[in-house]
């Protein structure tokens, strides 16, 4: 394949639209139906619709809608970023996404072990996600980590990830691993079970959260201070908040960029120990064995 | 418009949630992990085999020089036989050719002396005839005539000296 031919470029161009364009649909969204703020509003996310579902009512809120443009501008990056793929490696996008994926499998090897080594698309499609998600806060938008319903289901999936490894080294074991190291902490170990997705899922969703509460407390303080000392001067000119330009940026450098990525980086180092260190290698290896013995028999 | 509360657990969202996951997992697996490390397999395959044919190119040209090497030196000595030969035949051939030449030359010799010989007994046998015929013309003169002996020796002599004469003169 030509990559200087208009086919590719086309189809290049087609694939940069998939990333840039469902960005561009959530701001229009959010401007379309976001009520004008009055004074400092703190709130989740908004409702769109609300479906009619057993058990629970289901709305739809930017926060499942942002997440689902998140994936598709995923998916028209991952696209974007194998366009063109060459043994000779031509393109440089070629050179970064190669980086990344052995980057990540390093990663996953080293905090994991061999037995996860097929965990490497995993842990970057939780970086991918909770990284983009957190960062569409820069754009103004509601970063859908801010949903404590976001993070709580990545964190099942985790939890169940972890009680499958617990299980591979045998249901009784799986049990007596609750009774350790004495048969009174029972109910501490299975509180500490419990805790461990809660803590995941509390920790990402609150700093995200905490992000975007300071900010909207620092833009009001700034704008309280700036009507306070400037509001002296004459006609609209008071009414500008000059002191909100500048330091909303710096710690929006801090709240959405370090914050959301250190997160998401977070977050997936966490699941990699958790899994990891919920597989009994041992155990495995002797059930293995066994297995082997009777089938031999 | 309405919002959720800051925190507000919702049972099907967090089902959502779990499912987008798995989807993003899905996407990357498919779409950049799969492609990625075929391309990436394919290109360590690319330079194995680039370093198996390098090592094959290499080890052919080792072998290569090695046989050039042993068949010069062996040209070397087959040169060597060659001119050894060569000189061999040579001094054969010219100790054959002057063999040759001296026999040639000693059977001229020999033939010529033969000749020299018959001509010798040739020349011999003709006088002794021609003597034996002037003798039988002289012995019919001599009986034609009767002649003192001194006359028959005169006569002799004479004509002997006349053959002298003869003889010279021819």
């Amino acid at each position: 394949m030509n990559e200087k031919s208009l086919r590719f470029r086309i189809v290049d161009a087609l694939y940069v639209a998939m990333m840039a364009l469902p960005i561009l649909c959530a701001l229009v969204i959010q401007i379309l139906t976001k009520a004008p703020g009055e004074g400092i509003s703190i709130t989740g996310a908004q409702i769109f619709f609300t479906l009619p579902m057993p058990l629970q009512p289901l709305p739809i809120t930017t926060a499942q809608v942002n997440t689902w443009l998140v994936m598709i501008s995923i998916l028209g990056l991952c696209l974007y970023m194998t366009h063109g793929l060459t043994v000779r490696a031509r393109l440089r996008r070629q050179l970064l996404c190669e980086w990344i994926i052995e980057k990540t499998e390093a990663m996953v090897k080293e905090s994991m072990g061999d037995f996860f080594s097929g965990y490497a698309p995993f842990i970057a499609s939780i970086l991918a996600l909770s990284a983009f998600s957190s960062l569409l806060s820069l754009f103004g938008l509601n970063p859908p980590t801010s949903d404590i319903n976001v993070v709580a289901g990545w964190a099942i999936l985790v939890f169940i990830l972890i009680t499958y490894y617990k299980l591979k080294g045998g249901f009784l074991n799986y049990l007596k691993g609750f009774t350790e190291p004495i048969f009174i902490m029972t109910p501490l170990n299975i509180l500490g079970e419990v805790a461990t997705p809660v803590s995941m899922a509390f920790r990402h969703y609150g700093n995200v959260l905490s992000g975007s509460v300071i900010a909207v407390l620092i833009a009001a303080a700034l704008q309280g201070l700036s009507s306070l000392i400037l509001g002296w001067l004459p006609g609209g000119l008071g009414e500008i908040p000059f002191f909100q330009i500048g330091l909303p940026a710096i710690l929006s450098l801090y709240f959405d960029i370090f914050s959301g990525l250190m997160q998401a980086y977070i977050f997936a180092m966490l699941t990699m120990l958790n899994i990891s260190g919920a597989f009994p290698q041992d155990e495995y290896e002797k059930r293995k064995q066994k297995k082997l013995l009777k089938n031999k028999k | 418009m309405q919002t959720l509360d800051i925190i507000s657990v919702n049972l099907w969202q967090i089902l959502i949630s779990l499912a987008n996951l798995l989807i993003i997992f899905l996407i990357l697996k498919k779409f950049l992990y799969k492609p990625v490390k075929k391309v990436m397999e394919e290109r360590r395959q690319a330079i194995d085999s680039d370093y198996s044919e390098a090592a094959e190119a290499k080890r052919q040209a080792l072998s290569d020089k090695k046989a050039y090497e042993e068949k010069l030196s062996g040209a070397n000595g087959e040169a060597e036989r060659i001119i050894r030969s060569a000189v061999e035949a040579a001094s054969f051939r010219e100790k054959e050719m002057m063999d040759e030449a001296r026999a040639k030359a000693d059977g001229i010799l020999r033939k010529a002396e033969a000749d020299v010989v018959l001509e010798r007994k040739k020349a011999e046998a003709d006088i002794r005839r021609e003597i034996v015929e002037v003798s039988t013309l002289v012995s019919e003169k001599m009986l034609r005539r009767e002649m003192s002996a001194d006359d028959h020796k005169r006569l002799v002599d004479s004509f002997i000296d006349s053959i002298g004469d003869g003889d010279e003169a021819e």
